[in-house]
C-alpha cells in the first residue's frame, strides 16, 4: 500500500500511469529554479507529463525536417535547425548551437574579415 | 580528419576527437575570451550556483525511448541528438517552471499548482498541450479514485499531426485497486483509449 508522502504517490503514478520519466527526477530540476519553493502533485504531474510529449514533439519535428545526408536517422545538426526554425523551440537556440567546421568558418572569416585594429 | 566547431557567437570550440571533459580546456586555450562555457547562458560569469539546473538531467535511457517510439519505427537516432534532448528536456523544465513560478508569486502563493503550469505552457507557445493535459489529469484523478480500473489515455487528439499516437495507444499499464484495497499491476493492450466492458483484469505472470 502507498504510503502517504507525495513522492510515494507520484512514484505509483509514474509507474501505473502511462509515464515513463521519474517524477522523483523531474522535481529535482524544478525546484533547481530559483525562488521555487514548493510544488504540488498535480503539478509535478502535468510537468512530466509534458515533458514526455515535448520530448515525442522535438524528436518528431527534428526528425521530419531532417536535411542532412541521411534522412533515416535523426542528429544533433536536425534538431539544431528545427530549434532555429521554429517559434516554439527558439528558448533551446542557446544550447543547441548549430556547428559548423573549422575551414568553412576560416573561408567565412575571409570572406568577411572581422576588423582588425592593426588595419 | 576534422574538425567540428561548435559557434557561440565568435567564440570557437574545438571538438571531434576531444571529448566532454577536455573541450572546455581546449575553448579556454583557444579564445581570448574565456569566460563562456558551453553551458553557460546565464547573465552572471561571476556567480557560480552549486547546481545549476542544466546540470540535472532525466535519465538517457527513458529519454531515448520516448525519442524511439516517437519516429517512425525504421528511423535511427544519433547519440549526440540523444544527449542533446536529455539537455533540452532539462531547460523545458526549467523553461516552464520558471514562468510558473513567477505567475505563482505575483499571486502571493507558494505553491505551484497544476493550473499555474498549464497556464504557463500556454504563455510559453505549448498551448497544445493543454487540453490534452487536461484530459490526463481528469482522468489520473478519476483512476486514483478508484472508480473506474483502467487508467492511460491517449493525448493524441489535440496535437496535430506532429505526434504519433504509437506511444501511447500501444501499451497501457493500469493499477487497479481491488474492493479491498490492495493494487494490482496489470498490462492492458489496446489501440485506443476506450473502456473495455468485461474486461477486469489480465494477468501475465
Amino acid at each position: 500500500m502507498s504510503g502517504n508522502k507525495v513522492e510515494d504517490n507520484v512514484d505509483h503514478a509514474s509507474n501505473s500511469k502511462g509515464i515513463s520519466l521519474p517524477m522523483t527526477r523531474v522535481k529535482l530540476i524544478m525546484k533547481s529554479s530559483p525562488e521555487v519553493s514548493s510544488i504540488n502533485q498535480e503539478a509535478l504531474l502535468l510537468t512530466t507529463k509534458a515533458t514526455e510529449l515535448f520530448v515525442q514533439y522535438l524528436a518528431l519535428s527534428s526528425f521530419l525536417n531532417g536535411s542532412g545526408k541521411d534522412k533515416n536517422t535523426l542528429s544533433y545538426s536536425d534538431l539544431a535547425n528545427t530549434a532555429e526554425e521554429t517559434e516554439t523551440f527558439q528558448f533551446l537556440t542557446d544550447i543547441l548551437p548549430r556547428k559548423i567546421l573549422v575551414r568553412d568558418y576560416l573561408k567565412s572569416l575571409e570572406e568577411n574579415p572581422v576588423e582588425e585594429a592593426d588595419n | 580528419m576534422s574538425i567540428v566547431l561548435y559557434q557561440l557567437n565568435v567564440s570557437l570550440i574545438a571538438d571531434a576527437v576531444f571529448q566532454s571533459i577536455s573541450i572546455e580546456g581546449m575553448f579556454f586555450s583557444l579564445t581570448d575570451d574565456g569566460d563562456e562555457s558551453l553551458h553557460d547562458h546565464e547573465e552572471g560569469n561571476g556567480s557560480k550556483e552549486n547546481f545549476r539546473e542544466q546540470d540535472i538531467y532525466l535519465p538517457i535511457a527513458n529519454v531515448a525511448r520516448i525519442m524511439k517510439n516517437a519516429v517512425p519505427q525504421t528511423g535511427k537516432i544519433a547519440k549526440d541528438a540523444k544527449e542533446c534532448v536529455q539537455e533540452c528536456v532539462s531547460e523545458f523544465i526549467s523553461f516552464i517552471t520558471s514562468e510558473a513560478s513567477e505567475r505563482c508569486h505575483q499571486e502571493k502563493r507558494k505553491t505551484i499548482n497544476g493550473e499555474d503550469i498549464l497556464f504557463a505552457m500556454s504563455t510559453l507557445g505549448f498551448d497544445m498541450y493543454v487540453e490534452p493535459l487536461k484530459l490526463y489529469l481528469q482522468k489520473f484523478r478519476e483512476a486514483m479514485k478508484g472508480e473506474k480500473g483502467i487508467g492511460g489515455v491517449s493525448v493524441t487528439e489535440g496535437l496535430g499531426e506532429e505526434l504519433t499516437d504509437e506511444s501511447f495507444a500501444n501499451q497501457l499499464p493500469a493499477g487497479i485497486i481491488t474492493a479491498d484495497g490492495q493494487q494490482q499491476n496489470v498490462m492492458v493492450y489496446t489501440t485506443s483509449y476506450q473502456q473495455i466492458p468485461g474486461v477486469q483484469q489480465i494477468q501475465f505472470s
